[in-house]
């Protein structure tokens, strides 16, 4: 009997996405705050306002939970590189191991070196180095997200390779591969979703705090900067970073576009289905409400020009689950506009001096910050599910990459174990950062480390 | 090139020994030397602000590694499968035991947070040991150059091995042995009061038990590996390494008995390190010995990445090296100092 279940590369796939859509739900948040903190540090630095330097301290206390949680998961990424896909590390350790160790060595050590100087050292530090560290941390973060990000964008558009005697890859040129035209598109897209889920945390706990009638004064920092930061960081992610990303995709692997689309048969004036099934057996998208031309003009600028249509290509190439990605990619533009819809509604509010009493309105804000990580999640989903059958686009198949001496049940006991571990995880985490919030932002001042000696 | 990249290597992970097993020593210690709720929260000060920093060696060292001997990666890491994942669990429960442990000021949350922290940091000295060892005996390579192991087999130590057999346990028990060494000189420096005096008393102790420890493992070693000394005769590293060995073994003793902490908490550092560049010396250009055929050995010459990749990496590496050596600086002068015992009230943040 063969099926998925059977098939190692099944297993070895679904641990990888497990731990890695697990661990992101905490990058995501750090590097959208992060730069939420910057701010008030500098406004802190500007005004002298003590309020600034209260939502810094409380927002720092949340970064740490969130770091560390993403710290400790941050570690079995690594190294489920050599233990699930060994035949893939083999094969393309020389170029994305590079970024991967850059990644450690540039922004790891650097953030690890300055967040806990960022939660325990305002005192010592003084207002200007303190600010400082939280750029550190920031930048720190985002550099993070560059050499994942530069990883993954090789794996989708590899340039700056060549091919060594023993066929496995090698860095040709360095430069081509750090500036992949791809990865700097992708980063600009990821980071701006970064910043809506960061904006949308930080305005939901503005919203909650109004409704609640506590702290006051923290609350409407809270929600000017998560509106306004959510509602730029929305529409960036739409247009342009977002657009640029589906465009890439179709000029360099139109046949994922095809099927992020549902696109069975190729044609000019190709739509956007509004509503809309994958049929893959029909190979036909069935119950389809259509845009026509927009999927022409969207992916390559005028509403006549050709998409290229699944039946182009041999049904070996095309992403190996099409329902998935199609709902993933659409319920991700869905999201995306709504968000934008929401934070459009929210600033209107707000310069009507209306936000803080439009209780409704709070009450959306205040439940609405988990859909960003749902479509964050999605995104990635799109990307990862749009690479496939390849694990280097082009080069390298997914089934060719795992670990071959490594046993079914032994990668069902890790996914088991990673999944109790994470759901203990992440009870935790949210206990711990519920009584972050149930504390609220309203302390005694500046924390200080315990006991040891002033040395700065 | 490749003879470089292996010292790299090398120089990384003893670093990532030589710090992250400190905090191992202490979590081993935890409670033995400190008895009081406040003496517990002291014991986790000396260790919480650098945890991450010293994991980021971890970090750091698998990226190097998967980036120029991605064959050695790919190979040991799908062999080691299980094995690497219980370290890697482990090393998630030690970093929540320490970070969430002093979030509340409750005695039951915290010693249920101390318990993970004592077994987790036990049971990765043990498994770190014993990869130690596994490394030292060599581990059933196939000519394609994979290998895959059970726990255990017969406990000998040719052919098809196991993970754990009398020599690699042996290595386990020397590891967390010196290493709970480490951490006490450790506690030592980073501590006062009945919390610096019981870690003294335990360092001193712990020494000692390690002559006769590593007499024995010396002895094995050479059972196990004739070959070894010779080879690692030939080469100059060795010899330097053993020079380390002698002059940080007597920086230790006599920090250890003027009790100048910080000169005996260096020795112990520079033991450590000592100990393992001559091992990694003497194994060169063996990264990964076989013991079914010694010619399916991985060799930093035949599992490297193309010369290219390595002279790239070449290129970002001593950059990111010398910015990381500024940060220690900042980190190091930021904690140092001892932690003392907090008031009650104020252990909660």
């Amino acid at each position: 009997m063969s099926s998925i279940f059977t098939d190692p590369a099944f297993w070895h796939r679904l641990q990888f996405a497990f731990t890695i859509t697990f661990h992101y739900l905490f990058p995501q948040f750090t590097m959208g705050l992060a730069w939420f903190i910057v701010y008030w540090k500098w406004k802190a630095l500007r005004t002298g306002e003590e309020k600034y330097n209260e939502a810094a301290r409380f927002w720092a206390k949340i970064f740490g939970l969130n770091f560390a949680v993403g710290v400790v998961t941050g570690i079995p990424m690594e190294f489920q590189f050599g233990t699930n896909w060994a035949d893939f590390s083999r094969y393309a350790g020389g170029v994305i191991g590079q970024t991967l160790a850059m990644e450690g060595m540039f922004s790891f050590f650097l953030e690890s070196a300055f967040v806990g100087a960022l939660i325990w050292g305002e005192k010592r530090l003084g207002p200007r180095y303190h600010f400082l560290t939280a750029v550190a941390v920031a930048t720190g973060s985002w550099l993070s997200g560059y050499f994942i990000i530069a990883t993954n964008g090789f794996m989708q558009y590899p340039v700056g390779y060549e091919v060594a005697a023993n066929g496995s890859l090698g860095v040709a040129s360095f430069g081509a591969f750090l500036l992949n035209p791809w990865t700097i598109i992708q980063f600009c897209h990821n980071q701006t979703a970064a910043l809506v889920t960061g904006a949308f945390v930080v305005a939901a706990l503005g919203a909650f705090y109004t409704l609640r009638g506590v702290h006051p004064k923290q609350a409407k920092l809270y929600l000017n900067a998560g509106t306004l930061v959510g509602l730029i960081a929305s529409m960036i992610t739409a247009f342009p970073s977002g657009d640029q990303q589906a465009k890439m995709v179709g000029h360099h692997q139109p046949v994922t576009l095809a099927a992020m689309e549902g696109k069975f048969h190729g044609g000019e004036m190709a739509g956007v289905a509004v509503i809309g099934q994958p049929n893959v057996k029909e190979q036909r998208l069935d119950n389809a409400i259509e845009v026509p031309g927009a999927l022409s003009f969207l992916a390559y600028g005028t509403f006549e020009s050709y998409v290229h249509g699944l039946d182009e290509y041999p049904p070996e190439d095309w992403p190996d689950n099409i329902e998935l990605l199609y709902y993933s990619f659409h319920l991700m533009i869905t999201l995306g506009t709504i968000f934008i819809l929401l934070m459009a509604v929210a600033n209107f509010q707000r310069f009507r001096g209306r936000l803080d009493t439009s209780t409704w309105l709070l009450w959306v804000l205040a439940l609405a910050f988990p859909f960003p990580y749902i479509a964050n999640t999605l995104g990635w989903m799109t990307t990862e599910l749009g690479r496939q059958p390849w694990l280097v686009y082009g080069l390298f198949h997914t089934k060719d990459g795992y670990s071959k001496l490594v046993s079914n049940g032994d990668t069902i006991f890790t996914l088991i174990g990673f999944t109790g571990l994470y759901f203990v995880l992440g009870l935790l985490f949210l206990f711990l950062v519920g009584r972050e919030i149930y504390h609220g932002p309203d302390d005694d001042g500046p924390h200080d480390d315990l006991g040891s000696e002033p040395a700065l | 090139m490749n003879a470089t990249w292996y010292v790299i290597v090398s120089f990384m992970l003893i670093v990532y020994v030589v710090l992250d097993g400190r905090n191992f020593g202490v979590g081993m210690l935890h409670w033995l030397v400190a008895k009081t709720a406040a003496e517990r929260r002291q014991v986790i000060e000396a260790v919480r602000p650098l945890l991450s920093w010293d994991e980021v060696w971890l970090i750091s060292f698998g990226g190097t590694l998967f980036a120029v001997f991605p064959n050695v990666l790919a190979s040991s890491f799908s062999g080691y499968y299980l094995a690497l994942f219980l370290i890697l669990w482990c090393l998630v429960l030690r970093g929540m035991a320490i970070e969430v442990g002093g979030h509340i000021n409750d005695r039951l949350w915290q010693g249920f947070w101390d318990f993970v922290f004592v077994v987790s940091s036990f049971l990765l000295a043990v498994l770190f040991g014993a990869a130690g060892g596994n490394v030292a005996r060599g581990v059933p390579i196939d000519p394609q150059g994979n290998f895959t192991m059970a726990f255990f087999t017969n406990f000998g130590v040719r052919g098809k091995v196991g993970l754990l057999d009398w020599y690699t346990v042996s290595v386990a028990v020397a590891a967390v042995v010196t290493l709970a060494a480490h951490g006490a000189t450790y506690l030592t420096l980073k501590t006062e009061g009945p919390v610096h005096d019981r870690s003294a008393a335990y360092a001193s102790k712990l020494w000692l038990a390690l002559c006769p420890l590593g007499v024995i493992l010396s002895i094995e070693t050479w059972y196990v590996r004739p070959g070894l000394p010779a080879q690692a005769m030939q080469n100059p590293f060795s010899w330097l390494g053993i020079v380390v060995i002698v002059v940080s073994a007597i920086t230790l003793i006599s920090g250890l008995q003027k009790k100048l902490e910080y000169r005996a908490f260096m020795g112990s550092s520079f033991l450590i390190a000592g100990v393992l560049g001559t091992g990694g010396s003497a194994l060169f250009p063996v990264m990964l010995y076989s013991t079914l055929d010694p010619a399916n050995s991985l060799t930093a010459y035949t599992s490297a990445s193309s010369p290219d990749s390595l002279v790239v990496a070449l290129i970002w590496w001593p950059i990111a090296f010398v910015l990381t050596v500024g940060y220690f600086i900042f980190v190091s002068r930021r904690y140092a100092g001892k932690v003392s015992v907090a008031p009650e009230n104020q252990t909660s943040h």
